[in-house]
């Protein structure tokens, strides 16, 4: 398989677009079959979809992989699909309502809610999916993990209110970003990549003072990814200090000192809860 | 097909991904270790590949808000000749209405390419299209006999309605964003994108919205991953053929303790490094980092581990015996049998106490460990806390996992690592003292 096949060109593609034509090559449709073969392709398509597809893809051969390529460090037990996403999906092209029954995060039931179904949000992190969704009565943003949603009922909005609601959603989920100013310690310059690597999944930009020989990492965040950037800073250890964010130097410094309260050692300034 | 070399503009578009495209065009320049001219003539390249769009800006993007893989665009990057890239389209927009033989196409593109500066093709060109096309499965010959009519290989989606379109397109954003290799699952996806609006067309008092071909996003994703995908498939084919390789290899630092002592590139007097010859066996993708290794072993034996974001310029070489190769294999396999990683030092068995959060909050700790904890076990559990256990080789790259999880986790074993991360919390301690 080649990647740089001339037919993925963007000259190509650009005068394709003039005709609405567009090609479809043995090698997508390899990758297509190879993923067919997973377990979500069932929960994902109907059998009869399926078995269309199937049709057309009798010729491809499913590129050999497995053997000689294997993923480390992931998540085991996480999920690629959940058969939660199509109905969610259905009642948010028909821009619709919802009531939803579910679990809360302390995993007690929640009786029925109304809410509008916003955006289906999948955390690489995690291997989960999440909605977000707007509380029709407390008029608060939610977020509840897929496998926490008991039952889903599709119910009418009016057309006019499904415009409001979005961008209500919108103005609460951006508001509250923050910037973070992390040092990469000197001795550990030759480190940069594999630092840069691990904080890739966000907003930022990297400034090099010349004269300190000093990297520092400009991070921009959700007020909510606050938590992921501290388990990205925990991860790196001594290598990275926080210069600038007085949540994350305090969550930081009661990291450590409960940390070493665990291992026996100073234990006399907090408690450990 | 000729072989293509993006070796530089894949080192730089990692380099404009990591770090949000904040240096000016020496430290880029100095950091790729090419002159300000060449970098000057990459950009302008890249440039002219994406609508001129302002590198900087392509990675200032919220990062939640979207799928559209930035990156991809180095796949799109390939140049044609301009009569080619004239040509092909009109061929393939003809063989969209009906199916048509090379001397009907031939007679499209004189009548459409009459006013252009090329001069129009000749049959053997059109067979010679016609002959690539039909190789990488975009036409199909029909079945008659001579002389052969082609078409547009699109059944896929023309025998799907919009609705098991819309649900195939969606199935595919899925996979190609949570899935190794995604390449293909992206450039497949562009085209259902493309699919689903020529659908629309047909039907025009359906009321589709642009904003659906953007069916979900996805949090905390690695887009330098992509890049690596370039060298996959060769790499692949590679081991498939049992072929030892040639390489220049970068490393991205020079105290890695993952690569075998001598292999660290010595730098000559024009700076390249020497090249690397190995015998490629397995493919690691590092889900922690979103980083690709190539494992395999020297002439020697010797096994032999590389970061696939420092390779540079692969050459196949000599062929090997396919059973000596799996022998080799299998010896790999037994060595990282137990590599967090990649490491193959030696096997130690790590035991971590993991406290549980204080009720009615669930225990989201043993969750995350049940889930990243790869063969590990937990082998006592209390109402506060659970042990957890693991054979690895070596400590170094499970420690980074472990320390995440900030107080939640007491070390018990080895003591070494034990008490190396009491230092670093003290050390950290200090560094954040004033709070």
């Amino acid at each position: 398989m080649n990647l740089f096949e001339k037919i993925f060109s963007y000259q190509l593609a650009s005068r394709l677009e003039e005709t609405a034509t567009y090609t479809l090559t043995s090698q997508e449709r390899a990758w297509l079959k190879m993923m067919l073969e997973q377990p979500a392709a069932a929960h994902a398509l109907d059998l009869q979809t399926l078995h269309k597809i199937g049709d057309c893809l009798l010729e491809e051969e499913i590129p050999q992989l497995q053997q000689a390529l294997t993923e480390k460090a992931g998540s085991a037990a996480g999920q690629t699909y959940s058969p939660l996403l199509r109905p969610l999906r259905l009642i948010m092209r028909r821009r619709q309502s919802m009531e939803i029954r579910r679990l809360n995060k302390h995993g007690q039931l929640i009786l029925s809610q109304y809410g509008v179904p916003w955006k289906l949000e999948f955390s690489m992190a995690r291997r989960e999916w999440y909605l977000l969704w707007y509380n029709m009565r407390t008029r608060a943003a939610m977020t509840t993990r897929l496998v926490h949603i008991q039952s889903i009922t599709e119910i009418p909005l009016p057309p006019d209110q499904y415009e409001p609601i979005c961008q209500r959603m919108q103005d609460i989920c951006s508001v509250e970003r923050q910037e973070a100013v992390i040092q990469l310690l000197p001795m550990y310059n030759m480190e940069l990549t594999r630092i840069l690597h691990a904080f890739s999944c966000f907003d930022k930009r990297v400034e090099f003072v010349e004269q300190e020989q000093t990297y520092y990492i400009y991070l921009n965040f959700a007020g909510n990814e606050s938590e992921y950037v501290l388990n990205r800073l925990r991860f790196l250890g001594k290598r990275v200090r926080v210069i600038e964010g007085d949540h994350l130097k305090r969550r930081m410094h009661d990291t450590a000192t409960r940390a070493l309260a665990r291992y026996g050692q100073n234990a006399d300034r907090h408690d450990i809860d | 097909m000729a072989k293509e070399s993006f070796d530089k503009e894949i080192q730089f578009l990692r380099l404009l991904a990591l770090t949000g495209g904040n240096y000016d065009r020496q430290q880029f320049a100095g950091r790729l270790g090419i002159s300000v001219h060449t970098f000057d003539k990459t950009i302008r390249r890249l440039k002219e590949v994406n609508g001129d769009a302002d590198f900087a800006d392509l990675f200032r993007y919220n990062y939640a808000d979207t799928a559209e893989p930035v990156l991809l665009f180095l796949y799109r990057a390939k140049s044609m000749k301009e009569s080619e890239s004239r040509r092909l389209p009109i061929i393939l927009t003809a063989l969209k209405q009906e199916p048509m033989t090379a001397a009907a196409l031939l007679d499209v593109c004189d009548e459409q390419l009459i006013d252009s500066a090329a001069a129009p093709p000749d049959e053997k060109t059109i067979r010679s299209d016609l002959r690539y096309l039909e190789e990488i499965g975009v036409i199909r010959r029909e079945p008659s006999g001579r002389p052969y009519r082609y078409r547009l290989n699109n059944d896929l989606t023309d025998c799907l309605t919009r609705e098991e379109l819309i649900e195939l397109y969606e199935f595919v954003d899925i996979m190609a964003n949570t899935q190794i290799p995604s390449v293909q699952g992206y450039l497949l996806r562009d085209n259902l994108k493309k699919a689903i609006k020529a659908t629309v067309s047909e039907s025009p008092d359906d009321s589709w919205q642009e904003e659906w071909l953007e069916p979900f996003s996805y949090r905390y994703h690695y887009d330098a991953r992509i890049l690596d995908e370039a060298h996959l498939y060769t790499l692949l084919r590679l081991i498939r053929e049992h072929r030892f390789i040639s390489f220049q290899y970068y490393s991205p630092s020079r105290k890695r303790s993952y690569t075998a002592q001598n292999t660290n590139p010595l730098f000559s007097r024009d700076n390249e490094p020497r090249r690397q010859h190995m015998l490629p066996l397995r493919v690691v993708y590092d889900h922690q980092y979103g980083r690709w290794y190539l494992l395999g072993t020297t002439p020697g034996g010797r096994i032999v581990k590389y970061r696939m974001d420092g390779i540079v310029d692969i050459t196949a070489e000599q062929e090997i015996d396919a059973r000596l190769c799996e022998q080799y294999a299998a010896k790999l396999d037994e060595h990282t049998r137990y590599s967090w990683l990649v490491d193959t030092g030696r096997t130690v068995t790590v035991r971590a106490r993991f406290f549980k959060p204080a009720p009615p909050q669930n225990d989201f700790i043993q969750e995350r460990v049940r889930m990243q904890g790869q063969w590990g076990q937990i082998v006592e559990e209390d109402a506060h806390s659970f042990i957890y256990e693991i054979k690895v080789n070596g400590y170094t790259e499970i420690r980074p996992w472990l320390r995440s999880f900030g107080s939640s986790c007491e070390v018990l074993e080895p003591a070494a690592l034990r008490e190396s991360l009491i230092e670093e919390w003290k050390e950290l301690m200090n560094d954040y003292e004033s709070f």
